[in-house]
């Protein structure tokens, strides 16, 4: 039972608060909702509202975003333009005014949106604990987690050259809807070929998933028709879809294809 | 365990008010200050029906705890009404456009509204869409709320248009 709400000033004072039987919120737009309705298992929950981890910095093409920044504020900035597409389609103002990008590292799936982008993006992510500070690849944290006591402050990750970045959320309606599918690909082509590709989908397995095998089934390959459609094909290789109340595993499985070709091709 | 004083300026009034551990700003409003404008649908942030403003901008009160919020300032529909009684230009138009039938959803779509248009007076269809879509309403259909807030940017427009002239 939740006995104690902790609102730290500083990451010193989180790290702190984080004993015992702590859960950390970010805009607490998961944790509210069980506090709301559930008897929680845990006594305390550490707020990092206050903790000073909000905030944009672009240095030399990198983007350094506090873990606290909310989704609203990242599509408002014009520094991340590439991200406003994801943002549009990313619930609704009212919950994207608490969401934070530090926070939506730990939502399960269909959910984690950002998460899935931070994946295809090659993200670092850098966690504060009791041990000091610490810089981890996104693709660890998503499916291993931080340690206990542990708080992420800060997420990093280069701003994609104009052109390189596709992303598409299959939704049950145009806003406001989690995901079905979505595809979020950093894809540079050079002398008409895929010199280098990350591609990360989401809806399509318990955490966010990296698709080496359409990474694979794309390199060397120009970005057309044939080859897309191979490589969307090939994403299905390291899907594991399932049900919710959104679609069956068997929809997702059968649309992500289809959507896959849609985002690179930008049809 | 011990309840904590949280102090809020709500509708530009100061309040205090005694917060549980991890009360939520939408059962404190209603519960502790009697604000009860602000509903409660879901509790779990996927209705929009507690939807207010909190430092401006639109938030679901459901999902924040009040006592993270400590000297904030909140609006709701109650504030957002004249001090004389009479409807704002948003009220008036749900009223006349039918836009709200039970009127549950009402408070929480009008807030999300007032945000959208003193971010932008001038709003497309697509903007309303975009501003409203975290609120869900089983009565309307929803096309009368948007026709509403659309027409009552336009006599908002008009009504600054007559006093600047």
């Amino acid at each position: 039972m939740l006995e104690t709400v902790h609102v730290p000033e500083s990451v010193d004072e989180a790290v702190s608060a984080l004993r015992g039987n702590a859960v950390v919120a970010g805009g607490g737009t998961i944790v509210m909702g069980l506090v709301n309705t559930t008897p929680v298992p845990f006594t305390d929950l550490v707020s990092l509202r206050r903790a000073g981890l909000s905030g944009i910095r672009v240095e030399g093409g990198t983007a350094i975003v506090g873990a606290t920044t909310t989704i609203e504020e990242i599509g408002a900035d014009e520094r991340l333009a590439f991200l406003s597409p994801v943002v549009d389609v990313f619930a609704s103002p009212p919950l994207r005014n608490l969401a934070t990008i530090g926070g939506n590292l730990f939502v399960p799936q269909p959910g984690g949106d950002l998460a899935v982008c931070l994946l295809a993006l090659g993200a670092d992510v850098v966690i504060a604990g009791p041990d000091g500070v610490r810089t981890a690849d996104v693709a660890e944290v998503l499916d291993e987690g931080i340690r206990t006591g542990e708080i992420v402050t800060e997420v990093r990750f280069p701003v994609p050259a104009e052109g390189t970045w596709f992303y598409r959320k299959a939704m049950r309606r145009r806003f406001g809807s989690a995901t079905i599918v979505s595809i979020a690909a950093v894809v540079v082509v050079e002398r008409g070929v895929v010199s280098s590709a990350r591609i990360a989908l989401g809806g399509a397995g318990s955490r966010p998933v990296r698709s080496r095998t359409a990474e694979f089934a794309l390199a060397g390959k120009p970005l057309d028709r044939a080859s897309v459609a191979a490589a969307a094909t090939a994403a299905l290789a390291d899907s594991t879809t399932f049900d919710d109340a959104y679609a069956s595993a068997w929809y997702r499985a059968r649309v992500l294809p289809v959507h896959f070709r849609r985002a690179l091709l930008g049809e | 365990m011990r309840s904590r004083v949280v102090e809020l300026v709500v509708n530009g009034r100061n309040r205090e008010l005694l917060a549980r551990p991890g009360m939520s700003l939408l059962a404190a409003l209603r519960e502790r200050l009697g604000i009860t404008s602000p509903k409660r649908g879901c509790d779990v942030g996927s209705c929009g029906a507690c939807t207010v403003l909190l430092d401006g901008k639109p938030v679901l009160s459901c999902l924040v705890p009040v006592e993270t919020v400590d000297g904030s300032a909140v609006r709701t529909l109650e504030g957002a009404m004249r001090d004389d009684g009479t409807l704002t230009e948003l009220q008036q138009a749900f009223v006349e456009g039918f836009a709200t039938q039970c009127g549950f959803c009402t408070p929480g779509v009008i807030m999300a509204a007032e945000a959208l248009l003193a971010a932008d007076p001038d709003p497309t269809r697509e903007d309303v869409v975009r501003a409203i879509s975290g609120s869900t309403c089983r009565c309307t259909g929803y096309t009368a709320i948007i026709d509403a807030v659309l027409d009552a940017a336009a006599r908002r427009r008009e009504t600054k248009v007559e006093v600047a002239s």
